[in-house]
């Protein structure tokens, strides 16, 4: 099945760093080619702080043009915090070109498995013109949060109502958000990512947690990067 | 020998290079010669005519058939145009009666068809000659120049500037905003040098030179001084100066009595700004003049209390309340501005916590400190151990900025050092400046191997992203390496303070791909070297071009770099760009060098060829004020008159003036006319080129073996601003296919107020041309983009011979 | 540099944020209750849809769809007469001014866009060119607050004086649109100097202060441990600066600080002494309003009960 490939996020070109240049999730001035590794987007960078993220090699094999770090795992991890597009000296902006390499990513079939968690917010705004925490991130969060949140998500209702507001924060918007939904091509795009996720997970693509610590794809030849295992990913 | 039609040349010659078969071997001279004679004028061919021999037969010529009006056809007159002016000269003829046809580069380089070649020769010598059957004979422009300059700025680069002046015979004013001559190099304690690995002490180099100033018969030093206002024109300058009152008489012997009875302290600018000087005090103890002077704005006494301690101490009376500013007129023919730099305010970066954090500080600060005339007198402490330095007389106190320090007993050295290259230059973000700062790479290695000599246990860190230690700085920066200074690469994200008032750098050392959170004792910025107040000041009052970050813009950074846009005034030092002392020196070396030069050529005779004004037909009605240049004004009698210094020739105002009462001088509508109709056959494309870049853009094709076909028939005019709608009607009567405007590119500050004006007149020609509108062209001339030049040449004769 | 003289008090469309809605009403309420008692000229609209924001940086929307839901927006915006959209949410406020961008500055995307509209009839959300200005139409709330703090320091009912409070500035406020800051975007002081104008002692400079809050989207679903590393790092930076009041301008932080601190507490065997709020439920405060009703303390999940008593509010 061939992919709905959106030509904004993703412009077809002849290299990455092209692709990342005419992307409309990228800034229009974007300094990538004047990139001069110095380091600064790595060193604001919580991710690399506190992983073996780095936004600087991320910039540095996209100015090579090379397609493993699309499917690196390093590229799933940005907290898209824009510390690197507030620091960098040469205004590049990692942040903005990683969000270009998931959308990529996702093209390819890569990293698709990340997407299951969310992918109800989409109908859920289609439906009801408003986003919220999807079921399984609420299930997660009632195991952390326990009873007082628990209780409190409960009595939301009643609370709202006692502060003057409606039961519950509606919007409404005649259908439009749902028919521009239809239009914008995110349903075709959303079916198509459903399916590679099944694909996967009949594959058995989809883990709990990574363990394929040797696989080659991706690897990004530094000690760190061998090194990186991924987050323990929650069940899908 | 004379019939009716050459009846006005029978004093006229045509003179033929050969250029060794350059000419020769594309253009038949003898067919051109035979055809010249056929139509009774005198014809010369030699060899080489730009040699001495060619030169003799050019005169003995003029003298012997007593001569008015002669035309070279040789290589392009930019190559011997002033050779051959000269030489005509010499032989007693008016300039306006020589005329040189370019048949090299624009003929017999191009047209390999020598029959082309030769037809195309002989069409541009006849209407060489037929542009002087109306010659009027031209004046030269004489304008005298004051012998004397005027040296804006006492650093390093105004004190070179005016001593190289000065010992070449020139009177030369040296004027100073602050009470002492001596700039920011006054400041660094330490300077480093490319060719030894050792540090040299800045006031060694610079108090003799301080000295040298002060007692030269030639130079006026005029400190506490500033310029308030330039007019007049290049050559001859009115400069108003404001000298304010330093409330202290010349007979002061800077004996320091004032200063020790003085109860104020104030904050020392000199030493960014830690509070050890007095509202009395001389700027630093090699002060020059050394003359005490009051800070009016913390002095008691000045702010209408009763104190007068300083004046009950001196023993000389020096001390005089009653001093009032003066404002003081000079004239100079030429102006220096050496005004410098200042230090970038760090602070604008808060991540690395300067102004934040008190033990972070800039290189300059760290040159202070380290000098032994500085706060700490030369002891490396942190800023919140400042109050303990050990040094007497009374310790110098903690900037402003700083809360209270820890309270230990004893000061102690800080033992790890982190510099961070880079503070607001190489940075696109708003506040900082794109460009490179050049200095303080070298001056972090400076400061690391001063440090590293006294405190050989000090580790020191220098965060950089390139280490620029260009030509032989490489020498020293091996050496500083050699000292045990780490170097990281990589630009830190912040600093961080821990509640000790120890400090961590957050960088990624790019190198291993590792995150560090290297501790710091002290933290210093190399922060960007940013136009003076003074500078960005004096560009505004002088009106001079400044590049986007405010520093003053040279004509051309490699033929012209001390050039300002005015004529007449130059710039030198870090005024001019971010730059260290050694490169300082040497270009205000240069600068004294061109400012002497055009001085000591007066009267100057003019070069080129300019506007004049028929005062019969002028009707005063301002319309050729609008001159870009400011070249044209009203007398005061209501009389336009023309500064000749100013007028660069291009001929905007005859576009301006309806009355016809403006012309540019040797490029008349009828000199104009009487070429076009020379020099035109049916079907030939007509270029007008600017006699600038664009002329040398078309030499160039010939200089580069391309070709274009021979019915490209070019004129050289100061501006296409000078052809109207008739020359361009003319021209289209006399055969003319089409018609080209080749401009100079804006990249000059001259072309740079022309080109607008150039494309809008050729916008204007179109428009009221109609139906003929799409004969006329335009293109800009890149002296590189030959081919693509001769590629309009050939495209639009192709069309014409197709007319045809 | 957005200058504080620029910021408007009239015809503000205040944007309804969905993670206000469902987790913190109290930030609307309050938000309203300041805004009633400066005079502010604003009003909300339920036609307004979610800015996509939550989708867009979990990666599954594409531009596309977030510029054209911005587009339908802003007419919302556009039709009722309040065209200065000013948001509860710096996400919100991020993603309206960057679609903003893209919608004037790319025809190609704006065409798209108009033509789905067409297409589906929706010929009162088309789009022009320049309709809305990225730069002048678009507010946090914030920033309406801090233009208004002389106000704020007359209205103040409460005294605050001595209490130690840090700021943490939204990212998406500051470090998305980083030349349209109030102040330094290295060094943004508007939650400070509001708090100060509340009689609060800001605590203006601590470690850490530009780190994110760890949200970071996928980050504290996909990675939680990395999320709640870099929540903790903050937490305990403004616990060695002896912090009790956070304050905060995104729900985002909001939940990240407010919900998880009990988690961290009990998953690192660490022990916080600061509460959370955001700093429009603090300005209602300290204009006197009811910490419940007006201010919905009772859905916050780290007590305010302690603090509120302290300071003589309860």
């Amino acid at each position: 099945m061939i992919p709905y490939v959106n030509e904004y996020d993703t412009p077809n070109c002849n290299t990455l760093a092209e692709t990342a240049k005419k992307s409309i999730r990228t800034p229009e001035s974007l300094g990538l080619d004047r990139c001069i590794q110095c380091g600064a987007c790595t060193a604001s960078c919580p991710a690399a702080r506190f992983s073996d993220y780095s936004p600087r090699q991320i910039v540095k094999k996209v100015l090579e043009n090379d397609h493993s770090v699309l499917e690196s795992k390093m590229i799933w991890s940005c907290f898209y915090c824009y510390s690197c597009n507030v620091r960098c000296p040469r205004n590049n902006s990692p942040v903005t070109i990683v969000q270009v390499l998931r959308q990529m990513a996702i093209n390819e079939g890569i990293g698709v498995e990340k997407l299951a968690y969310f992918l109800e917010i989409g109908e859920y705004l289609a439906e009801n013109g408003a986003s919220k925490v999807p079921e399984t991130g609420i299930r997660n969060m009632e195991k952390d949060l326990g009873e007082r949140w628990i209780g409190i998500k409960r009595n939301l209702g009643s609370t709202r109502s006692e502060m003057g507001l409606s039961s519950r924060d509606f919007r409404n918007t005649n259908g439009e958000v749902q028919a521009i939904l239809e239009s914008t091509g995110y349903f075709e795009r959303e079916k198509w990512i459903k399916i590679k996720i099944e694909e996967k997970r009949i594959h058995g693509f989809v883990k709990t947690n990574y363990s394929d610590k040797d696989k080659k794809n991706g690897e990004f030849g530094f000690e760190s990067d061998r090194k990186y295992t991924g987050q323990e990913a929650i069940t899908v | 020998m004379t019939d009716g039609t050459t009846e006005g040349l029978n004093k006229a010659a045509v003179f033929i290079c050969h250029c060794s078969g350059n000419i020769s071997e594309h253009v038949d001279i003898d067919t051109v010669k035979k055809t010249l004679k056929a139509e009774g004028i005198s014809v010369y061919d030699y060899e080489y005519l730009c040699s001495s021999q060619g030169q003799a037969l050019i005169k003995n010529k003029i003298i012997e058939g007593h001569l008015d009006r002669v035309v070279i056809g040789s290589c392009t007159p930019s190559k011997h145009g002033t050779l051959f002016k000269k030489c005509v000269q010499e032989a007693g003829l008016n300039r306006a009666g020589l005329e040189i046809a370019n048949l090299r580069e624009q003929c017999a380089w191009v047209h390999p068809d020598r029959a082309g070649a030769t037809e195309k020769a002989l069409s541009l010598l006849k209407a060489k000659l037929k542009r002087l059957e109306n010659v009027e004979p031209l004046e030269d422009i004489k304008v005298d120049i004051v012998q004397q300059a005027l040296v804006i700025g006492g650093g390093i680069a105004g004190i070179t500037a005016a001593l190289n002046l000065a010992d070449n015979g020139i009177p030369t004013f040296l004027v100073e905003k602050d009470s002492s001559i001596g700039g920011q190099m006054a400041k660094i304690g330490k300077i480093f040098s490319p060719d030894k690995l050792a540090e040299e002490c800045a006031m060694c180099s610079l108090s003799p030179l301080m000295n040298e100033v002060a007692a030269h018969p030639k130079i006026t030093l005029l400190t506490w001084t500033e310029v308030e206002n330039l007019s007049g024109s290049a050559g001859n300058f009115t400069v108003r100066l404001k000298k304010k009152p330093r409330y202290v008489k010349d007979n002061c012997t800077a004996c320091g009595r004032c200063s020790r009875v003085c109860p104020v302290l104030v904050e020392d600018e000199f030493n960014c700004g830690y509070m050890d000087k007095k509202a009395i005090s001389l700027r630093f103890s090699q002060s020059v003049p050394k003359v005490y002077c009051i800070d009016p704005n913390h002095c008691l006494q000045l702010n209408g209390e009763t104190c007068g301690k300083c004046a009950a101490a001196c023993k000389n009376g020096a001390i005089d309340f009653s001093q009032k500013e003066e404002i003081i007129e000079l004239n100079v023919g030429a102006v220096i501005v050496a005004t410098g730099f200042e230090e970038y305010d760090a602070s604008q970066k808060p991540q690395y916590g300067y102004g934040i954090f008190e033990n972070v500080m800039t290189q300059m600060e760290l040159a202070r400190v380290l000098g032994i005339n500085g706060p700490t007198k030369g002891e490396l402490l942190r800023v919140s151990d400042f109050s303990k330095a050990s040094s007497d007389p009374a310790p110098a106190t903690c900037d402003s900025r700083c809360e209270s320090s820890s309270n230990d007993s004893c000061a102690e050295t800080p033992k790890r050092i982190v510099m961070i290259q880079c503070v607001g230059s190489r940075d696109e973000k708003e506040g900082g400046n794109r460009y490179c700062s050049r200095y303080c790479c070298m001056a972090a290695l400076k400061h690391a191997s001063l440090i590293k000599k006294r405190y050989p246990e000090t580790e020191i860190t220098i965060c950089y992203i390139d280490v620029r230690a260009f030509g032989f700085y490489e020498n020293y920066y091996r050496a500083v390496q050699e000292t045990g200074v780490n170097f990281v690469r990589g630009r830190p994200a912040e600093v961080i303070e821990k509640p000790d008032k120890s400090l961590v750098v957050r960088v990624e050392d790019t190198l291993n791909q590792k995150i560090k959170e290297l501790p710091a004792d002290l933290v210093v910025l190399s922060a960007a070297m940013i136009p003076s107040p003074g500078t960005k000041k004096i560009a505004s009052v002088l009106n001079l071009s400044q590049d986007e970050s405010g520093f003053i813009k040279e004509k051309h950074s490699k033929l012209k770099p001390v050039d300002s846009s005015l004529d007449g005034i130059f710039v030198c030092g870090t005024a001019q760009s971010p730059k260290d002392v050694t490169d300082t020196i040497a270009q205000s070396g240069l600068a004294a060098v061109r400012a002497r030069a055009f001085i000591t050529d007066s009267p100057k005779t003019l070069d080129n060829e300019i506007a004049t004004i028929n005062q019969l037909l002028c009707t005063r009605c301002g319309g050729c004020l609008k001159c870009p240049f400011d070249a044209l004004s009203l007398n005061e009698s209501g009389r336009v008159v023309l500064d000749p210094l100013i007028c660069t020739g291009c001929g905007y105002c005859t576009e301006l003036c309806k009355e016809g009462a403006v012309k540019v001088a040797g490029f008349t509508k009828p000199q104009l006319k009487a070429e076009i109709e020379g020099v035109l056959e049916e079907g030939d494309m007509l270029g007008f080129v600017n006699s600038g870049i664009a002329s040398l853009t078309c030499d160039n094709i010939g200089n580069s073996v391309l070709t274009y076909p021979s019915n490209v028939k070019l004129i050289r005019v100061p501006t296409s601003l000078v052809v109207d709608i008739d020359l361009v009607m003319h021209a289209f009567r006399h055969g003319a296919s089409s018609v080209l405007f080749v401009e100079d590119p804006p990249d000059n500050p001259r072309a740079e107020a022309i080109y607008p004006l150039a494309v809008r007149h050729f916008e204007k020609l179109k428009e009221k041309l109609g139906d003929s509108g799409n004969r006329i062209h335009f293109k800009k001339a890149y002296v590189p983009n030959i081919k693509g030049l001769a590629g309009t040449f050939t495209s639009l004769a192709r069309e014409g011979e197709m007319i045809k | 540099m957005k200058a504080i003289e620029s910021i408007p008090d009239r015809k503000l469309l205040l944007f309804k944020s969905c993670m206000v809605g469902q987790e913190y009403p109290g930030v609307e309420t309050a938000t309203r209750y300041v805004f009633d008692r400066l005079g502010i000229d604003y009003c909300v609209n339920d036609e307004q849809s979610c800015c996509t924001g939550i989708g867009h940086y979990t990666d599954i929307f594409e531009g596309l769809t977030t510029a054209a839901i911005a587009a339908r927006n802003f007419a919302v915006a556009r039709k009722c007469g309040y065209p200065n959209i000013t948001c509860l949410c710096s996400t919100c406020y991020a993603v309206n001014k960057e679609a903003c961008e893209l919608l004037n500055t790319n025809a190609e995307v704006r065409d798209k866009v108009n033509s789905i509209f067409k297409e589906k009839g929706f010929d009162d959300l088309v789009y022009e060119k320049g309709d809305m200005d990225s730069r002048t139409n678009f507010y946090h709330a914030v920033e309406i607050l801090l233009s208004k703090v002389g106000q704020i320091k007359e209205a103040k009912k409460f005294d605050f004086s001595g209490v130690k409070a840090a700021s943490h500035h939204a990212c998406h406020y500051y470090k998305v649109k980083y030349l349209d800051v109030v102040g330094s975007p290295e060094n943004p002081q508007l939650i400070d100097t509001i708090a100060e104008a509340c009689g609060a002692s800001p605590v203006r400079w601590y470690e850490d202060r530009t780190l994110t809050c760890g949200m970071g989207f996928s980050q504290l679903h996909l990675n939680k441990n990395t999320s709640l590393q870099v929540t903790k790092t903050k937490l305990d930076s403004l616990q060695r600066a002896g912090v009790e009041l956070m304050l905060h301008m995104c729900p985002n932080c909001h939940i990240q600080y407010d919900r998880y601190q009990p988690v961290i507490e009990k998953e690192f065997g660490v022990k916080y002494d600061m509460v959370h709020m955001n700093i429009a439920q603090f300005v209602a405060l300290s204009m006197g309003a009811d910490p419940y009703k007006v201010c919905g303390f009772q859905t916050h999940s780290v007590p305010l009960e302690g603090f509120l008593e302290k300071t003589g509010i309860l």
